[in-house]
C-alpha cells in the first residue's frame, strides 16, 4: 500500500508579531514531517532570528518546546524549513517577534 | 430500472458488508469516505481572491486545514472513531463566533436523486471540567451545486442545514436551514471572481418541529456518534428529507435553498461540505466518522 501522505496549511496570510501560535494540528498518524514557514510579507527582520520554534503536546492545550527553532523569513517568498520525526500526537509552531519586525506567513506541515 | 429481485440482491449484498449496511444508499455509490485512509477529498473550504490573499473575504480568511484524529482527550487517551481509529476532525478557533468548513468538490453526471448520510458528533476543547454543553453553537452541512451549462433552468443551488445547539450560552438544540446569503462581492481587477458569505450566522431559519435534544453526555470527553441523512433531487433542485438519528424531518412547504444565479465555471458542481462553530471562547470540535453519498442514476 502506498504511504499516506499530506500538507497541512496551519496558518495561511496570517500576520506574526510579537507572541504568535499556530493553531493545535493532529499528527498522530504520521511518523515524520517536514515544516516549512514562507513569508508573503517580512519586515524588520534579521537573518538567522531563529524567531520561531516547533511545540508538542499531551492534550492540545498545553504546550512544551520540542527544541526544534526556524527562522521567520527575514524577505518576501523566503522559506525557513526543519524535519521533525518522533513528535507525539499534536505540533503547532510559535513565533516570537522583536516589536520593530512583522511577517505574514504560511506556514505548512509535510506529513508521511 | 432495477427490478424488485436486483433490489432484493443489491440490499443483501449491502448489508452484508459491515462498512455499507450502516447507510441506507441509494443504488449508485458516489463516495464511501472512511478516514481510516485519509482525509478522502475533503480540504479547508477557501475564499475566493484575486491577486493577493489580502483580497479575500475577511469571513473565509481564518478556516483551516481539516485534521486526521484518534479523538485524544486528556484524561481518557485516544477514543477512536466509529470505525476504526480515524475520523475527520474540524476545529474552530478559541473565539465565539469562530467557524471551520471542510469541503468535497465533485461534479454530477445525471440530474436525478442523491443522498448524503454521515456519522458525525460534536464536542468543546475539554478545557474546562464543566459540562459545557452549550458552547458548541452549532454543526452543519451544505450541498453547493450549479445546473448543467445546458439546462434550460440555469441556477447555482446551496441546501444549508445546521444543528443550533446552542446561540449566546442559549442551549437551542434545533434543526435550521437558509435561504439566504450575503450580497455578492467581486474581488481584484479582472472582472472574473466574485465571493459571497452563504454560512453567515444571519438568516438562519428553524424547520418544522424543528427540536432534537441529541445525545451530548455527561462529560465533555465521552462522545457518541450521531446518524444525518439529506435527500436532494438534482433534477427538480429540491430538498425531499432530513433525517437525523430517529427523526424524520418534514421539508415539504417550508425548507427551501439559498438559490443564484448560474455562475460561469461551476457547471455540475456538486460540492459537500460540513461547517463547526463555537459559541464560547473555546475551539469546537465536529468530528465526521464516515460520509456516504449516493444517487440514483
Amino acid at each position: 500500500m502506498l504511504r499516506h501522505s499530506l500538507t497541512a496549511v496551519i496558518a495561511r496570510n496570517e500576520k506574526w508579531s510579537g507572541t504568535s501560535a499556530t493553531e493545535p494540528y493532529e499528527v498522530g498518524w504520521a511518523q515524520e514531517v517536514a515544516v516549512f514557514i514562507t513569508a508573503l510579507k517580512s519586515e524588520g527582520l534579521n537573518k538567522g532570528n531563529a524567531a520561531a520554534r516547533v511545540q508538542m503536546s499531551p492534550d492540545g492545550m498545553r504546550w512544551v518546546d520540542e527544541g526544534t527553532t526556524l527562522d521567520v523569513p527575514t524577505v518576501v517568498d523566503g522559506v525557513s524549513m526543519a524535519r521533525l520525526r518522533g513528535f507525539g500526537n499534536w505540533l503547532r509552531v510559535v513565533a516570537e517577534i522583536a516589536p520593530s519586525g512583522n511577517a505574514s506567513v504560511i506556514v505548512t506541515l509535510h506529513l508521511k | 430500472m432495477q427490478t424488485a429481485t436486483t433490489h432484493d440482491t443489491l440490499r443483501a449484498m449491502r448489508h452484508a458488508d459491515p462498512a455499507l449496511s450502516r447507510f441506507d444508499p441509494l443504488p449508485r455509490l458516489l463516495c464511501l469516505d472512511n478516514f481510516n485512509t485519509g482525509s478522502c477529498g475533503f480540504v479547508q473550504l477557501i475564499g475566493n481572491y484575486e491577486g493577493s490573499l489580502d483580497s479575500m473575504l475577511p469571513e473565509y480568511a481564518r478556516y483551516s486545514q481539516p485534521m486526521l484524529s484518534t479523538i485524544n482527550h486528556w484524561d481518557t487517551g485516544s477514543q477512536g472513531a466509529m470505525s476504526g481509529n480515524y475520523a475527520l476532525k474540524l476545529a474552530t478557533r478559541a473565539q465565539a463566533g469562530s467557524q471551520n468548513v471542510a469541503i468535497k468538490r465533485l461534479t454530477f453526471r445525471k440530474r436525478g436523486p442523491i443522498r448524503l448520510e454521515f456519522y458525525f458528533t460534536f464536542k468543546p476543547e475539554a478545557s474546562e471540567m464543566r459540562l459545557s454543553e452549550a458552547d458548541v453553537r452549532s454543526v452543519g452541512f451544505l450541498l453547493d451545486l450549479q445546473t448543467g451549462d445546458r439546462d434550460g433552468d440555469a441556477a447555482r443551488v446551496m441546501p444549508h442545514m445546521r444543528f443550533l445547539n446552542a446561540k449566546d450560552g442559549n442551549h437551542a438544540q434545533k434543526w435550521q436551514f437558509k435561504r439566504q446569503t450575503s450580497p455578492v462581492r467581486k474581488l481584484g481587477t479582472d472582472n472574473k471572481v466574485v465571493s459571497h458569505v452563504h454560512l453567515a450566522e444571519d438568516d438562519w431559519e428553524n424547520l418544522a418541529d424543528a427540536d432534537q435534544r441529541l445525545c451530548y453526555n455527561e462529560i465533555p470527553t465521552k462522545i457518541n456518534w450521531h446518524y444525518g441523512c439529506f435527500d436532494f433531487d438534482l433534477e427538480t433542485m429540491q430538498a425531499t428529507q432530513f433525517r437525523c438519528n430517529d427523526r424524520v424531518f418534514d421539508l415539504q412547504g417550508i425548507y427551501d435553498c439559498i438559490r443564484l444565479p448560474a455562475m460561469p465555471n461551476l457547471w455540475c458542481m456538486l460540492n459537500l461540505a460540513f461547517f463547526v462553530d463555537t459559541d464560547a471562547d473555546k475551539r469546537a470540535f465536529l468530528y465526521l466518522d464516515s460520509v456516504c453519498l449516493s444517487g440514483d442514476f
